[in-house]
């Protein structure tokens, strides 16, 4: 590529607070954060696995209010993060019956429902667990 | 920086961004409800022998897939795209660093399951 010459306009790191829009783009790109941090105490208890004790000292960690708290943040940004990804499924894969398109709403619906089911599902697995104890 | 020895690599980063993308939406929000909310606050009763048993199953490697790995590789991409976004870091660090990254937690996580 052929080196630019003359004016060359410099773009700083706090471009994204200069609009609504840009700052929203950098909230979902935020919504990594919190996910992170519910994916390190994931990978904590997957090796609490390993032993009972540890097992049980990992359940304090989740039961500390910090830990919920953050927790609670995770599982928002998830859901805002849903929110911004659902709508781009029908723009980058329309679904068509023969010459209808199928409204962008049902398919966002229809990722809503799945959310739905899979936690409902879990959340019952889980239930389940406690009561055969 | 996306080229190993001719190599395109990032319809890999992307395709991983974006399965982690569906998975950080639908699949991890009930983890967390489960993991983060119901158990600590003592709705559910997580006993050790049944979860122990349950994750060395076929679902366990599947829940390890859609919660930990393809979410991780996820946050991989959107943190390197958001440093460049910050203008912060770049270049093949922040890919070695972010990708390394979610490579590492996914083998750690792997490693459990088949131990």
């Amino acid at each position: 590529m052929e080196q630019q010459k003359g004016y060359k306009q410099e773009l700083r790191g706090n471009w994204w607070l200069k609009h609504t829009f840009f700052k929203r783009y950098m909230l979902r790109e935020a919504t990594v954060l919190p996910l992170v941090f519910f994916l390190s105490v994931m990978l904590v208890g997957v090796f609490s696995l390993l032993d009972s004790v540890q097992f049980e000292a990992w359940q304090r960690l989740m039961a500390h209010p910090i830990v919920i708290v953050m927790n609670i943040l995770a599982l928002i940004a998830a859901f805002y993060h849903a929110f911004t990804f659902f709508e781009l499924f029908p723009r980058v894969m329309p679904i068509r019956f023969g010459d209808k398109l199928l409204p962008a709403s049902f398919i966002v619906a229809g990722q809503w429902i799945a959310v739905v089911a899979v936690s409902a599902g879990f959340i019952s697995l889980f239930l389940h667990f406690g009561g055969a104890q | 920086m996306n080229r190993l020895k001719g190599l395109h690599l990032e319809p890999l980063w992307w395709g991983l961004f974006s399965a982690g993308g569906v998975c950080f939406a639908v699949f991890v929000p009930a983890a967390i409800i489960v993991f983060g909310m119901l158990a600590p606050l003592g709705v559910i009763q997580l006993n050790f022998d049944q979860i122990s048993l349950w994750f060395s199953s076929v679902w366990g490697l599947m829940f390890i897939g859609v919660v930990i790995c393809l979410p991780a590789f996820h946050a991989a991409h959107r943190i390197r795209h958001g440093l460049h976004d910050l203008k912060l870091g770049g270049g093949l660090l922040s890919v070695i660093i972010c990708y390394g990254a979610a490579a590492l937690t996914s083998t750690a996580a792997l490693f459990i399951w088949f131990y």
